[in-house]
């Protein structure tokens, strides 16, 4: 297992060198760069352009851009936001609190009915209960998130209930200890929403019908036939196989929890690493966009083997093939 | 009896499975989940829409109308006096409000037959289209004012012309001839009365605000130029111009089927009365309308874009499934990087490395690029996993053996197994097409304005007081909604229906 872990993770640095490359390429092909801004500027002299296209690296070819790039990298310096002035990692930091909150509780709401309503459903199969989740299910995996953002919007801005948009309180500052948490949660809970309905869609569907098809294969017949009560036969024994590929999507969710949303930040004005990444590739924030993007796909990766890892603890099959 | 019927369906449903073709089996048992045909017709009713968009479209998508900005849908009625009289409109007319100074457009009326007493005591009775008369425009006397328990003072008096009488007033005004409209709330009556403080005083603080209408006259213009002004001492009957909704009128020019000149619609109605089925957006342009021709941007790129994504799988994917080796390893490697990068960060960097200044048909055709560049790493890898594992069948093993030419083998044997996949997952990915479309252009970053998108459309609604205050900009979100769960539905039913377990049931 820790072999396979190793082989995996060292398997990595290639993918990571390949998204390194692809993304400052893409990002480097695009027209004209950040000084462009500064350029069509007149109070600024073209000395002071020259010197700082010299002081990022602006004037070399990319590829040796990319190269002077990737040695700071190694060493563990991931260069300067043009935009901010600042270490890229000191603005990714202070985004990355609000993107965790956000996808943290749209996780933990997820992962706490989800399945459960998925077991239910496939329990109560055909019932009210089941038909009523489904069409929620389909409604969830269909309906676009900004689309279902503005709705909330309008909804909160007509019956006053929710806040429209922010992380927090103007008087935030000011509040107790439990009035922080509870402004925080008034305000997070139309991107949970947002988020929380595509995913949970997707999940308890998945439960559904694994459950389903585990309640009819033989053993469960035959632990029936034996006598076993209803509950272990259900939940010791269908639901510890049917479980699988939802350990597989968790590990998948995890991979996403630093991607942060985009379209989903943008309409509730939640100031995430989605906004951060489109904010700084559309000033061409070159080292800050390449930052962000690295730490998501580290994530992503990360989250793939955490999924796998997870498989084989819980599935002695897999655990078999791996070793 | 029962028996021989039973035996006789058997043996139908027998020739059905022997005689009927892979796609009719397919059909029929398509035809049995609900659900999906109902998709299935949406779909069709959608595309259909997208194709004769300029047919269907009352007012050209393009054209800006200033004067009708945010347009409520217009109500379309049925009745008249209790009467069913077909479909109409009544023209729109601006209102200030006193206190936001929002414009806001109201159902107003224009009046074709009046009918009363003059101030002399003679009866009077006009109508548009007898002896000449060609319009009839009301006078009416304005006044506001301002009452508190101390006494009411009037603090502002205006004559008015009204060509087109706001609905809410005509039956007041006509029938009583007066119409009161009171303000109550302090905030109005702040704003009504601060203009003319030095009157107000007198009575203290006022709680309320009366704003009355009074009828004065009618003013006829005739054919021949002529104007008569006719003071109205009453009204005994009144009737109301309608505007009906006309078929295959004649409006806009545009190219049928992109083809055939054409200026005919199939609705619509006559100036200066709008039909807006779906309101108007900020710059009065008709939301009904740029829907139409956005469906044909947001239908048809998920399409190609599936097209042009499920070539490059199909090639890919089959050819270092079969062949594996080197070229295997490198493709994998490659759609591992690919599928390393977060979906829609890399959707936006394509984007950036595009110019954004150019014609909208160049815009679309890169967004069809950029999409089909987002999916193919994916599909290449499932078909190469089924290319994979046919390969060890035996089928595919017999076809070698007796020497068959790859390519051969590659069309006649390994794609037709592949293919049913195929259709399936391309009917349950075009959703993602569509909503990477309408994600890019909500952001802006996609199709441009004037073009008309979905996606570009809701970018209007991201406006929080556009969204509580002209609620119809969210519609085109709906459409994209619609759609997406159609295919959703459609394919899944598909599903069902392709898989070969469910063909003879």
């Amino acid at each position: 297992m820790l072999r396979y872990v190793l082989r995996r993770l060292i398997l990595t640095i290639p993918v990571l060198l390949g998204v390194s490359f692809l993304s400052f390429m893409v990002i480097a092909a695009a027209p004209g760069d950040f000084l462009d801004q500064y350029r069509i500027n007149p109070s600024i002299s073209p000395q002071t352009i020259e010197r700082l296209e010299k002081q990022y690296g602006l004037d070399k070819p990319w590829y040796v851009q990319y190269l002077v790039w990737l040695k700071e990298v190694i060493r563990g310096n991931f260069g300067y936001s043009f935009q901010y002035h600042r270490p890229v990692f000191e603005i990714i930091w202070r985004r990355l609190g609000a993107t965790l909150l956000l996808s943290v509780s749209t996780m933990i709401f997820i992962w706490s009915i989800a399945p459960t309503m998925g077991i239910y459903a496939a329990l109560h199969q055909y019932s009210f209960a089941d038909e009523a989740f489904s069409v929620i299910a389909f409604i969830g995996i269909s309906i676009p998130n900004f689309f279902f953002a503005l709705l909330f919007l309008y909804f909160a801005a007509k019956t006053g209930w929710f806040p429209i948009g922010g992380i927090i309180s103007l008087n935030f500052d000011q509040l107790p200890w439990w009035g922080k948490l509870l402004d925080y949660l008034w305000h997070v809970v139309g991107p949970v929403l947002t988020l929380g309905t595509a995913g949970l869609a997707g999940i308890m569907r998945q439960m559904r019908g694994q459950l389903l098809d585990q309640l009819r294969q033989d053993y469960v017949m035959f632990a029936y036939a034996k006598g076993m009560p209803e509950r272990n036969v259900i939940y010791k024994h269908a639901l510890r196989n049917a479980i699988n590929p939802i350990i597989t999507i968790f590990g998948y969710n995890i991979s996403g929890l630093l991607g942060g949303a985009v379209l989903t930040e943008t309409v509730f004005g939640w100031p995430g690493m989605g906004r951060l990444v489109i904010e700084a590739l559309q000033s061409q924030d070159l080292f800050l966009v390449m930052a962000s993007l690295l730490l998501s796909s580290v994530m992503l990766i990360l989250g793939n083997l955490l999924a796998d890892i997870l498989l084989a603890w819980a599935d002695p099959r897999v655990r078999l093939r791996f070793s | 009896m029962s028996e021989e019927n039973e035996v006789k369906v058997k043996s139908e449903d027998l020739f059905e499975v022997e005689y009927m073709s892979r796609w009719q089996l397919t059909w029929r048992v398509l035809k049995r989940h609900r659900l999906g045909m109902v998709a299935l017709w949406i779909l069709i009713v959608l595309y259909l829409g997208a194709i004769f968009a300029d047919f269907l479209s009352p007012y050209n998508p393009y054209r800006q109308s200033l004067t009708t900005r945010f347009a409520a849908p217009t109500k379309i009625r049925w009745f008249y006096g209790g009467k069913f009289v077909g479909p109409y409109v009544y023209p729109l007319i601006k209102e200030k409000d006193p206190v936001s100074f929002r414009t806001i457009l109201r159902e107003g009326s224009n009046l074709s037959k009046i009918e009363g007493v003059d101030r002399e005591g003679r009866p009077f009775s006009v109508e548009i289209g007898k002896d000449g008369v060609e319009s009839i425009v009301l006078m009416v006397r304005y006044r506001e004012t301002a009452c508190s328990s101390q006494g009411e003072v009037t603090y502002r008096k205006k004559t008015e012309e009204l060509d087109i009488v706001p609905l809410s007033m005509v039956d007041e005004l006509l029938g009583e001839g007066q119409y009161v409209r009171t303000y109550t709330s302090s905030s109005y009556v702040k704003a009504l009365t601060s203009k003319y403080a030095w009157k107000v005083k007198k009575i203290g603080s006022p709680k309320t605000v009366d704003v009355v209408y009074e009828l004065d006259s009618v003013i006829v213009s005739l054919k021949n130029g002529e104007v008569k002004e006719i003071p109205i001492a009453s009204v005994t009957d009144y009737s109301l111009k309608r505007y009906h909704v006309k078929f295959f009128v004649k409006s806009w020019e545009y190219k049928f089927l992109w083809l055939i000149p054409s200026r005919i619609h199939l609705f619509g109605v006559d100036e200066p009365a709008k039909l807006y089925l779906f309101g108007s957006d900020s710059y009065g342009r008709d939301m009904f309308s740029r829907i139409l021709f956005g469906s044909r941007i947001s239908l048809s790129i998920g399409i190609f874009a599936i097209l042009i994504t499920f070539t490059i799988g199909l090639m890919l994917g089959g050819f270092s499934g079969y062949y594996g080796g080197w070229i295997d390893e490198i493709m994998m490697r490659i759609t591992e990087i690919l599928m390393s990068i977060p979906g829609f960060y890399l959707l936006i960097a394509l984007r950036a490395i595009m110019p954004m200044d150019v014609p909208s048909h160049i815009t679309y055709f890169l967004m069809v690029i950029i999409l089909s560049f987002l999916g193919w790493p994916g599909m290449s890898r499932v078909i190469r996993g089924m290319v994979l594992s046919l390969k060890e069948r035996e089928f595919v093993q017999a076809a070698l053996a007796m020497g068959f030419p790859a390519r051969r083998i590659i069309w006649r044997h390994i794609i037709p197994n592949v293919f049913t996949y195929v259709i399936v997952a391309a009917t349950l990915s075009i959703p993602s097409y569509i909503l990477g479309e309408a994600g890019l252009s909500f952001l802006g970053v996609g199709i441009t304005e004037p073009s008309a998108s979905w996606g570009l459309m809701l970018a209007q609604a991201q406006n929080i007081t556009y969204l509580t205050n002209y609620p119809w900009l969210l519609i085109p979100g709906a459409f994209i909604f619609l759609t997406v769960l159609a295919f959703n539905l459609f394919g899944d039913a598909l599903r069902d229906a392709m898989d070969p377990r469910s063909l003879g049931a």
